[in-house]
């Protein structure tokens, strides 16, 4: 029932051409039209705003693969997983400001703290990602579908008040201690080190989660624990460890998102992990809810989807409406499209 | 001693079972032991509660005993001598809360709704001489209450929604904002337009000051003579707002209401938030010049409600022809205010929301929605057409929370893009899970009680606690409103986790929710069932 | 397969295809009025899939069903049940949480007319169409022996009264045609005896329902059908009198595998 959160299939089955599908061809094509003419006037703009895309498809790839983790084993959208996102970001910046003091203009051993403040993140968001499972939707497991999920919205304003308990209402500056000197020049646009950096540290973070689906017995567990608990069960997976395993990995990667996003970004608010996780789930959506292959596609079409809006100047809605196109986006593919771009039709139409 | 093999219910049940494997001398004995240990404690923070708390025990302790002539008189005499030394309002409460349970069952389910309308109807009159509750402080004002009344509406409306249809809504408060905002273009100055007063000369060309192009009125009250825009009377225009509110509803409801619950979850929240940013972004859409929704800035100020001169007349003036300018009476050493006006329409309101929830509650559409929440499919075999009623649950919860909205604004003479935001859907879906999904009763005590924690209740546990607790010198400087939202997803963990049949369950929810509802059921030879 | 006036239900060529898998293979099936019709084979041959298509809960492949001389094919399931078709569940699908009354209060919805404006009013009509509703349920659950159970909540009751109260339910959308699925699973033999006669006496006898069953007990079966039909890896295989469809080879051999028909044979048996 549950999605295979396996192996990519990138073949699409093709069905008889729909209207809707019609309508959705005509519209798509008029949005590449659109970002051609962008293209054609300020090149140089069109091309920063691409390189910037990129880096947020990275790092909203590396939340969204936790949602769509833990959407394919417990069918439950976490609301919780933005939010734990966020408290990632907040400890990398204490751990590597206070526990290992970090700031701008250390040098090469920059790169050895950068590298233990990510490892120790991840392990704490990790563990974060468990317990909240443990004490939060274990006790659940049994109840009508709904009664997890409005435990997560309960979960994540907790932690979102924990984030403004801990570090206050404002921003919080992270070192800037990523290089933005150029990597290349292409037509007079820079692609800077500390987005090249981002995307440095994702892909192998991404390998090595694929590595551990496909090829590890855990992954193995995992990907048959989604598809069928009880078999599974029955074959000998201890189900409830599996299920922990995966909040861990999922936890994990939203602590790696955090601490990327705040080495980048240089700033975080307690409130942004709900925002920014929302955006993040509808990539996973937008890939297929469940498949981490289109996790990581609709992650990147996002992610420059809100960099053409908010960057290009020929009449774009602009940053104002970000945030009510991304959520149409979500609206229009759970409507139409529910298996989203990658993902298997069910039965029941999602 | 206490079995927590895992957290959360499983353990829960098992401490239950234990207390009830206790003989009953133990039980009344440990009953007994913590509230006499809740008395004291209360005692230390204000007299009146400890006392009220024993009084209240020996009550229900005197109750359980069988039946003898003295019962009644010992029980009354403690309601007197409590009136005499304590604070006379809490007397009060006291007495009129033994009087409500002396009334037998049958009879108690009226009697208990009729006091507490009345009640509330004269809460004005008496609200400055509550006894002052520890913690908490005073008892909310009456613009408090105007407010809380008004999240109670909201309340009940979600709880058709939630409740009823099973229908998860995390979007609620783009009904709230469809409301508020159409009260604001049919009650304000917003649509006046500009022209030029000098004949014959364009708005960009004028030298003297603009006016008002346009102007419709429809029996609102309280005019500037010469403003401009749309003045739709108050009371049409709720029942306006409700209507367009929903209608707005069934039109995001139709491609919507399709979905499995938790994409519809996502999907509403995504309206949610898509609203209020058009709300804000209303002043200047995509750089045309169009104000809608005079963006950031909000509608101000609303036409006020009010019976209008002509009505006024006829009733002598006890009717106020405008709510804002009324009120020269002074009844019962009370002077009227306008607040206390919008206070009782607002308990109209609240009763006719409430009167329309119940009527459906056990209708044929009740019974279709509930039967819809229990197993879509045999539903539907049942010959209940699963789009339509789930329509008709989402246009009743949005009809209502357009009133609601609408009703705010008008009392704020106000809406800004600021009062609408995410955490006020899970805000009223707090109130649902904590009163009782499902029970309207338990749903208006959960609504009423976070509604005033959230206007008065947290600013003033916090100012007490930041006061009264301390460790040798140290005060805690606690912001408790700062964390409201915290708080409120720590009551919904809480009562999801531990109780999630909410504070006054409907029946058949409890066991829904205990027992698992039966999505895919299992095929099951074996039952327990007592066959006589 | 007869085309006379008289069928409540014509299915032609009905197809259903999950994927790759072809559960019903083109079946063509008639139910005629006033009679008890049984719909057997082994597991997994296709008959619920097949009732799912016929109550809409399955849109078929391919494929026409008609009833009453109108096309309901594909039609989403409320609007079959309103045209004349209730069911009962293979797994026992009843509104656990509601009494029995309200179980059977909600059978009746499409045949009410109440909606959302009168019953906030609760019009004379309103009231009147609610006392009637109630009346009538408590002579279906009358009708099925439940009647002193009226108020106990669903998932309270015995299994066997469960099934019963399900029957009860189906009965109040008023059906043409009821379909049963498995409706004796799990009951004990008196149980299903008493079952039998309720289904030939009651529903079709005094009734003068038509009835359309799944079932596995051959004593059932049996024992109270007008025509059997059996349908094996999504096809019909045999139609006729229980008697005949008992004899046929190829309904042995679907049940007992080749070697049965073959020991059958040499005994003289068929």
């Amino acid at each position: 029932m549950a999605a295979d959160a396996s192996a990519p299939t990138l073949g699409t089955r093709f069905k008889r051409p729909t209207f809707i599908g019609g309508v959705g061809a005509v519209f798509v094509a008029l949005l590449v039209a659109l970002l051609i003419k962008e293209a054609t006037v300020s090149p140089s703009q069109f091309g920063q705003t691409t390189l910037i895309g990129l880096t947020n498809g990275a790092v909203y790839a590396l939340i969204a693969l936790g949602y769509t983790l833990v959407y394919g084993i417990l069918e439950l959208i976490n609301f919780a997983h933005g939010d734990v996102f966020m408290l990632g970001g907040m400890l990398a910046i204490t751990i590597g400001t206070h526990v290992f003091g970090l700031h701008h203009g250390q040098g090469p051993v920059t790169v050895l703290i950068v590298f233990a403040t990510l490892v120790l993140t991840m392990l704490a968001c990790g563990s974060i990602n468990a317990t909240i499972e443990f004490i939060a939707y274990r006790p659940l497991r049994g109840a009508p579908r709904l009664a997890p999920l409005i435990t997560a919205i309960g979960v994540s304003f907790i932690i979102q008040d924990i984030g403004l308990a801990w570090k206050g209402p404002n921003y919080v500056t992270a070192p800037d201690v990523f290089p933005h000197s150029q990597v290349f020049s292409v037509g007079g646009v820079d692609y800077q080190w500390n987005h090249l950096i981002v995307v440095i540290i994702t892909v192998p973070v991404l390998l090595a989660l694929l590595w551990l689906v496909q090829r590890t017995r855990q992954g193995k567990a995992m990907r048959a624990t989604a598809q069928d608990k009880d078999a599974a069960a029955i074959m000998g997976i201890n189900v409830n460890r599996t299920i922990s395993f995966t909040f861990l990995i999922a936890g994990a990667l939203a602590g790696a998102a955090g601490t990327l996003y705040a080495l980048w970004a240089t700033t975080v608010r307690f409130d942004q992990g709900f925002q920014l996780g929302l955006i993040a789930f509808t990539a996973a959506v937008l890939g297929g809810i469940g498949n981490l292959p289109g996790a990581v596609l609709g992650a990147v079409t996002i992610g420059l989807i809100q960099s053409w809006n908010e960057g290009l100047p020929w009449h774009m809605p602009g940053s104002d409406w970000t945030q009510s196109i991304v959520f149409s986006i979500l609206i229009l593919i759970l409507v139409f499209r529910p298996e989203g771009l990658l993902g298997e039709k069910t039965p029941e139409g999602g | 001693m206490l079995a927590w093999n895992t957290l959360g219910r499983p353990g829960w049940q098992s401490l239950r079972g234990r207390w009830r494997g206790l003989r009953a001398e133990a039980r009344w004995g440990i009953a007994i032991g913590l509230e006499v240990a809740l008395a004291a404690l209360l005692f230390f923070v204000d007299h009146a509660l400890g006392y009220a708390v024993l009084t209240l025990s020996a009550f229900y302790w005197i109750r359980r005993l069988p039946p003898m002539p003295w019962k009644l008189a010992a029980q009354a005499a403690l309601v007197l001598v409590f009136l005499v030394f304590q604070p006379r309002s809490l007397g009060a409460l006291l007495a009129i809360a033994f009087a409500v349970f002396w009334i037998p069952e049958r009879l108690r389910v009226w009697a208990l709704p009729v006091v507490a309308v009345v009640a509330a109807v004269f809460y004005p009159f008496y609200q400055t001489e509550m006894f002052t509750i520890p913690v908490f402080g005073v008892w909310p004002d009456v613009a408090t209450g105007v407010v809380m009344i008004v999240f109670v509406m909201m309340a009940v409306g979600l709880n058709i929604v939630v409740g009823y249809a099973g229908l998860l809504d995390l979007g609620y408060v783009a009904f709230y904002a469809t409301g508020a905002y159409t009260a604001a273009f049919f009650a304000s100055q917003q649509f006046a337009g500009q022209r030029c007063p000098t004949p014959g000369v364009s708005i960009e060309n004028c030298t003297v000051a603009a006016v008002p192009k346009h102007n419709f009125d429809l029996g609102a009250v309280g005019l500037v003579p010469g403003a401009g825009g749309i003045h739709v009377s108050g009371w049409l225009l709720l029942l306006l707002a409700g209507v367009i509110t929903a209608l707005f509803g069934i039109v995001i409801g139709l491609p919507t209401l399709r979905l499995r619950g938790d994409y519809l979850a996502i999907v509403t929240l995504g309206f949610g938030e898509i609203l209020p940013q058009i709300a804000r972004n209303g002043d200047n859409f995509f750089g045309t010049g169009v104000n809608l929704t005079n963006g950031p800035n909000g509608i101000t100020p609303l036409d006020s409600i009010g019976f209008g001169n002509k009505l006024s007349g006829w009733t002598g003036g006890v009717l106020p022809s405008n709510f804002l300018t009324c009120c020269k009476a002074n009844h019962l050493g009370h002077q009227f205010q306008s607040t206390d006006l919008f206070f009782w329409v607002a308990i109209v309101l609240l009763l006719i929301t409430v009167f329309c929830s119940l009527r459906l509650q056990y209708s044929r559409l009740g019974r279709a929605w509930i039967a819809i929440r229990e197993d879509e499919t045999a539903a539907a075999a049942m010959g209940i057409p699963l789009m339509r009623t789930k329509t008709w649950a989402y246009a009743s919860g949005a009809f209502f929370g357009g009133i609601a909205g609408a009703y705010y604004a008008i009392f704020k003479s106000a809406t800004f893009p600021g009062d609408f935001f995410f955490n006020i859907s899970v805000f009223i879906l707090c109130m649902v899970i904590l009163g009782g999904m499902g029970n309207i009763w338990g749903v208006i005590v959960g609504a009423a009680f976070l509604a005033y924690l959230d206007r008065e209740g947290l600013a003033n546990t916090g100012a007490w606690i930041n006061s009264n607790v301390h460790v040798g010198h140290w005060h805690p400087n606690l912001e408790v409103p700062l964390y409201a939202s915290g708080i409120y997803g720590l009551i919904i963990l809480v009562v999801m986790l531990f109780r999630p049949e909410g504070l006054i369950p409907s029946r058949r929810r409890a066991a829904e929710l205990h027992e698992g509802v039966h999505d895919e059921p299992l095929y099951d030879s074996t039952h327990a069932g007592t066959e006589a | 397969m007869s085309d006379t006036n008289d069928d409540l239900l014509v299915a032609e060529d009905v197809r259903k295809e999950f994927g790759g898998l072809i559960a019903v293979n083109d079946v063509s099936f008639t139910v005629p009025r006033g009679r008890v019709i049984s719909l057997i084979g082994p597991n997994g041959a296709g008959k619920t899939t097949f009732f799912n298509m016929l109550t809409g809960v399955y849109k078929p492949t391919a494929g026409s069903i008609m009833l009453l001389g109108e096309d309901v094919t594909g039609k989403p399931p409320h609007a079959i049940t309103a045209r004349g078709i209730g069911r009962t569940f293979q797994n026992i699908r009843l509104f656990q949480n509601m009494s029995a009354i309200e179980n059977v209060m909600v059978g009746m919805h499409t045949r009410m007319k109440a909606n959302l404006f009168n019953s906030i009013i609760r019009t004379p009509f309103v009231k009147r169409e609610e006392a009637a509703a109630r009346a009538r349920a408590l002579d279906l659950l009358q009708e099925v022996g439940l009647r002193r159970k009226a108020h106990e909540a669903a998932k309270n009751l015995p299994y066997g009264e469960q099934r019963k109260l399900e029957v009860a339910r189906a009965l109040a959308t008023e059906p043409q045609l009821l379909l049963l699925d498995e409706p004796t699973a799990g009951m004990n033999p008196q149980e299903s005896a008493e079952f039998t006669q309720f289904v030939g006496h009651h529903l079709r006898d005094e009734r003068k329902l038509t009835v359309l069953m799944i079932e596995h007990d051959m004593r059932v079966v049996m024992g109270v059908s007008d025509r059997v039909s059996v349908l094996d890896y999504g096809e019909k295989i045999a139609e006729g009198s229980p008697r005949e469809v008992q004899k046929n080879e190829r309904v042995i051999e679907a049940y007992l595998g080749k070697a049965a028909v073959e020991d059958m044979k040499r005994q003289g048996l068929s």
